[in-house]
């Protein structure tokens, strides 16, 4: 998808903005700088499918905040002061987003290479926390490693007896560079970067990188590769709500069925062997197509996936049909639709406050446009109603695997590209991956090579949400919350 | 209860039985070199291009220009299959085995000049037997959560790893071996070197996965992320981007100083 570019000047930007946030439909999909001159803002319209991106040179190392009257950018602001060392004056709570504060030697590493980082902004990064102050309160800290298998990411819960006043999230500490090496690399070889953003996502990573870069070189992959593309990215979200699930009845401690659930899993995963012979689907897609035709194995990922649909039906049942799981997962860690939607929410957890919005439906390519799923909504925003649409999920998942495969077009799976990408072109995806919208911005450079590479998780959105519906639980529902969300942290540090 | 209970008897058993067996064929797997076919990188001349993390070498040494030695290091490579699909002469091929981990960070890089001798095991005497029933392990994730999956499929009930004793545990002070996933970025230094200093001695640690071995994709950039061996002592390298669950049971076992058969 190509975006309408405009220019404007960087005091209007916050009004724009603002206004384009009064029409119905549209929402920010991403504000961030190329290397540090200007701010760009990528505004998406759901309902119509277009997209904006807003370019505003900067004179300085600093701007008017925009977070003071568009709260959802506060993230983003943070995350542009790490990548660029660019200050948002009048921000409430700047601190360090996506590079942890040790960092202290690789601050700013996107920045122009002639701009000089001076002692005034390594002074700004402290991370901070909000205390709350007051005899009855503690403060539990928690991480950066975690007591299971899991990412690392710090949390400081306030509590007042059982109860949490406030939990603050800070993250950072996987920052590999994601975003530089892709514009350091050869282009061809950009892909195995973008899916190693975050692995759980890889094949909705690979797509969005695939989708920016076609639409750089104005490339249409074949039917077949676009219907064998939404096959593996239905199998991965499937098998990775499977995985959520489980994960969520081991936290509850139903533990018959969560062990039930990671074998199912397995089976899912053997679905994307079978496809691409990678359990993640990893270097299966390729700007341009896919990589190889599982032709004869068709037949089998059929079979296969008949013999999930049975097992896992039941296995549903079981669980959900529980009262002591639902009268756990009821009105906890709950989400008001309306500040979910003031923070930008996005995926199951935006759905599960009433957000309609899928990007399968709203942006759609490949097999969507002819058979996008109904979109799976629930009113209570908690962690029942993300437990409900997930299962919801895995239901349209697996017809949707069954629809595709019963009417996947014949043809060949890849095409010639052209060597070089065009210069001075703006590209971006938009894939809705199983945590919800993620975004690909691809700019290039007068020489054709990638200047500027930005990658948008849906995390990146939903972390504030974790943060908000943890207000006033009691701690021990703090795994259960975490878990409902399901949130990456690789994704977001890049 | 009495449903859940049928469905469950009706599931059967999960678990293989056969430890640590061949991938299935339609895995990519991971590269082997074959020795016994010539390279014949005049004609093709493009691995530079392919391999994304430049894993491939291509070597003139002998002056016989048309007997290059091609060396694979499995330390680099994320089984992206890209150099067993463009190989012309089948110089390259698959390799399904789930028994590639090492001790030794030499013994990962493959040549056609035939297998090196592998280097003495390094093995202490004192942490050979110590294990042997029972490991307890910690976890600490540096990367992108492929491995961290793979190690808790590792426990599920198909590969089901506490039936060799290996037991994943909630701190580093009741832990055995430590095994790290991902490329150890420069915000996860600090974490990392706690997590073992709170270990007690005699200690192992496991580099998991193409990233920790070497930084994988992620090496040589502004981040620091070159693999676990810049900062601590690693006892076992495990290949793969991730390392299948069988690949990470026979490693641990490779710990235990036990053998998989």
């Amino acid at each position: 998808m190509i975006p309408v570019y405009k220019k404007l000047a960087i005091n209007e930007l916050a009004n724009t903005i603002r206004a384009d946030l009064e029409i119905e439909g549209n929402r920010v999909g991403l504000v961030t700088s190329i290397d540090g001159n200007q701010l760009i803002t990528l505004m998406l319209n759901t309902r119509s499918g277009n997209t904006v991106l807003y370019q505003a040179e900067l004179a300085s190392d600093s701007y008017t905040s925009l977070t003071t009257t568009i709260p959802q950018l506060h993230w983003h602001e943070r995350a542009i002061h790490d990548l660029f060392g660019l200050i948002p004056l009048g921000h409430p709570r700047l601190k360090p987003a996506i590079i942890n504060e040790s960092c202290e030697t690789i601050f700013a590493p996107l920045r122009e290479t002639a701009k000089p980082i001076s002692d005034k902004l390594l002074a700004t990064r402290d991370f901070e926390y909000l205390h709350i102050s007051g005899e009855p309160i503690f403060e539990l800290p928690v991480g950066p490693v975690h007591a299971g298998i899991i990412e690392p990411g710090h949390f400081m819960l306030s509590c007042l007896g059982e109860d949490v006043l406030n939990l603050e999230v800070r993250l950072g500490y996987l920052h590999r560079g994601i975003e530089k090496r892709i514009t350091e690399i050869p282009w061809r070889k950009a892909r195995f970067v973008a899916e190693a953003a975050a692995s759980d996502t890889a094949c909705a990573n690979a797509l969005a990188h695939a989708l920016a870069i076609e639409s750089l070189l104005a490339v249409e992959p074949s039917f077949r590769s676009q219907g064998l593309r939404t096959l593996a990215l239905e199998i991965e979200r499937l098998a990775m709500h499977i995985g959520d699930i489980a994960g969520m009845a081991y936290d509850l401690g139903y533990l018959v069925i969560a062990a039930n659930f990671s074998r199912l899993r397995g089976t899912a995963l053997r679905l994307a062997e079978l496809l691409s012979g990678s359990r993640f689907l990893r270097g299966y897609i390729c700007p341009g197509g896919v990589v190889h035709d599982p032709d004869r194995l068709l037949s089998e990922i059929q079979r296969t996936t008949k013999n999930l649909r049975e097992n896992l039906k039941p296995a549903l049942d079981f669980f959900i049909s529980n009262p002591a799981v639902y009268e756990r997962l009821r009105n906890t860690g709950k989400l008001s639709s309306s500040l979910a939607s003031e923070f930008g929410m996005v995926g199951v957890v935006a759905r599960a406050c009433n957000i309609a919005y899928d990007c399968r439906q709203s942006f759609a390519q490949g097999s969507y446009p002819k058979n996008h799923p109904t979109i799976a909504l629930q009113q209570e925003g908690d962690a029942l109603a993300r437990t409900l649409v997930r299962i919801a999920e895995i239901n349209s998942s697996l017809d949707l695997i069954d629809t595709i495969l019963s009417d996947l077009p014949s043809g060949t799976i890849g095409s010639n590209l052209p060597v070089d990408l065009p210069a001075n072109a703006i590209g971006i995806g938009i894939v809705e991956a199983f945590r919800g919208e993620l975004i690909h911005l691809v700019i290039t450079d007068k020489a054709g090579s990638i200047k500027r590479y930005a990658i948008k998780d849906p995390s990146f959105n939903n972390w504030t949400g974790l943060a908000i519906a943890m207000r006033n639980n009691v701690i021990a529902d703090f795994p259960i919350c975490n878990k409902s969300f399901a949130l990456s942290y690789s994704g977001h540090d890049l | 209860m009495i449903e859940l209970i049928a469905y469950l008897c009706k599931q059967g058993l999960a678990t293989q039985k056969k430890i640590c067996p061949e991938l299935d064929q339609a895995a990519l797997g991971l590269p082997a070199i074959d020795p016994l076919k010539p390279c014949l990188a005049d004609e093709c001349n493009n691995y530079e291009q392919i391999c994304p993390t430049n894993a491939i070498e291509v070597k003139y040494e002998d002056a016989d220009k048309f007997k290059p030695e091609v060396r694979l290091d499995l330390g680099a490579c994320i089984g992206c299959g890209l150099c067993i699909a463009n190989c012309s002469n089948g110089l390259i091929t698959r390799n399904l085995s789930t028994q590639n981990a090492t001790r030794n960070r030499e013994d990962l890089i493959l040549s056609s000049a035939g297998t090196q001798t592998k280097s003495a095991d390094k093995n202490t005497n004192s942490t050979k037997n110590m294990f042997k029933k029972s490991l307890a392990v910690r976890v600490v994730s540096t990367g992108c959560s492929a491995c961290d999956l793979e190690i808790g499929a590792a426990a599920n009930p198909i590969f089901d790893m506490e039936r060799f004793g290996i037991q994943v545990v909630a701190s580093p002070r009741m832990a055995d071996a430590l095994v790290v996933t991902g490329p150890v970025g420069k915000g996860m230094h600090k974490a990392l070197i706690q997590t073992y200093e709170a270990m007690p001695e005699p200690r192992l640690v496991i580099a998991c996965g193409t990233c920790a071995i070497s930084g994988g994709i992620h090496r040589g950039g502004y981040a620091e992320a070159n693999g676990l061996a810049a900062l601590l002592p690693v006892d076992i390298f495990i290949p793969g981007c991730p390392p299948h669950p069988w690949s990470i049971i026979n490693a641990l076992m490779m710990a235990m100083g036990r053998s998989a058969q």
